[in-house]
């Protein structure tokens, strides 16, 4: 049986996430083909739900306001093949469709944080009781195969342990507690600590800024090398906490 | 044991090559490394010859202080491009932000945020500029409008 595709969109704690994620959706399927084959899956909270997000997603997964509800719902995709955006990006290029084809034998892939990249992130390089070690994987977007147990598990793991480290019910010994408000630290500590996922196949995408570029931040430093934007990232450029209107 | 050496990072402040900038390295009896930063002139105030710049020259030689004036001048010139084309970036990504939540308060204007024509829609979300995004706007507006007169809404 083929792979059921569809994108994950998560917007909680604030309205203003909640309208970026209906922009996102609005702009896949503008550049979608065939659109009817364009599932998309919003996962917000019940009080900034309304027609126009019953309208353009699929499928609507009601989730809490916890800060990092977007692995939670990554988690809970009901797609085999899962493209997850970060709400506060926009699609400007019809090679969205051809994403699928980037999972290839991967589990899961990432956009690349490369030292000419690591403007982006406050804190990249951490401490460790092995020595030094720094983020590599970027979580804006991330496509993954929720067909395979090995993944389900990952994603269940990832929300969990994120959680947990937020909430003070786990933590290493030896690691700064800066790291704690991160998820990328529970994904670097999934990907490289825990045993059962050292044969997971993590990938990156091709040509990965095409799939996750970042717009305010980018001085000319970094551009696209085989085509225009596919998804761009407002990120820090947007006042997410005054209302729109 | 004392030890006086300059560097050989000296360079010409002019083209004319009467101002030469340049440092001296210092190292005293016990070992401290001192540095300092000179401007020499070839002339004295009285015309005669700058015995601090004549021996600067004997030391590093007037090839390595031009190639160093070179290549500071070519360093110099790739910062100044290289800052102007992050200026630009700078600039167009703001814009771009600015337009982003331009279109946001576009989208949650009433009869916008119920039109149901998803290709104007589309297109006010594609357009490059605030007067594209306004006059999508006012299309939708209209159009929305013109429902409500022949009672279609």
């Amino acid at each position: 049986m083929e792979k059921t595709k569809g994108f994950v969109i998560v917007s909680s704690k604030k309205r203003n996430f909640y309208l970026y994620s209906l922009n996102l959706a609005e702009s896949i399927r503008d550049y979608y083909e065939p659109e009817e084959e364009c599932k998309i899956c919003i996962v917000t909270e019940e009080q900034f739900l309304d027609d126009r997000g019953r309208e353009v997603a699929d499928d609507i997964i009601i989730c809490d306001d916890h800060y990092r509800a977007k692995l939670w719902g990554m988690s809970k995709s009901p797609y085999d093949l899962t493209m997850y955006i970060d709400a506060d990006m926009e699609c400007e290029h019809e090679d969205i469709t051809k994403v699928w084809d980037e999972m290839k034998d991967h589990d899961v892939v990432f956009s690349a944080l490369t030292d000419d990249r690591d403007y982006i992130y406050a804190e990249r390089d951490f401490s460790t009781p092995e020595g030094m070690s720094k983020f590599t994987l970027c979580g804006g977007v991330c496509l993954y195969d929720m067909s395979k147990p090995i993944v389900r598990e990952f994603m269940d793991d990832w929300w969990d342990l994120t959680f947990r480290q937020m909430n003070d019910t786990w933590w290493p010994e030896g690691y700064a507690d800066s790291l704690k408000s991160w998820d990328q630290f529970s994904l670097w500590w999934l990907t490289n600590k825990e045993e059962k996922y050292k044969d997971l196949k993590v990938g990156i995408f091709d040509d990965d800024l095409r799939w996750n570029y970042y717009n305010a931040l980018n001085w000319a430093i970094t551009q696209p090398e085989t085509g225009p934007v596919i998804l761009r990232h407002f990120s820090a450029g947007l006042n997410k906490d005054t209302p729109i209107v | 044991m004392s030890r006086k050496q300059w560097m050989d990072n000296a360079f010409w402040e002019t083209e004319e090559k009467k101002e030469l900038n340049c440092i001296l390295e210092l190292e005293d009896d016990v070992g401290r490394v001192t540095r300092q930063q000179m401007l020499l002139h070839r002339h004295d105030k009285d015309g005669t010859e700058n015995e601090l710049f004549n021996e600067v020259i004997d030391a590093v030689g007037t090839d390595s202080i031009d190639k160093c004036t070179e290549d500071r001048i070519t360093h110099k010139k790739a910062k100044i491009e290289e800052d102007k084309l992050r200026d630009e970036e700078h600039t167009k990504a703001r814009k771009l932000e600015k337009l982003f939540n331009y279109k946001m308060e576009a989208f949650e204007v009433g009869e916008i945020k119920d039109s149901k024509n998803r290709k104007l829609k589309a297109k006010l979300r594609r357009a490059k500029s605030r007067i594209e995004v306004d006059l999508y706007s006012i299309m939708i507006l209209q159009e929305q409008l013109e429902a409500v007169a022949d009672g279609k809404d």
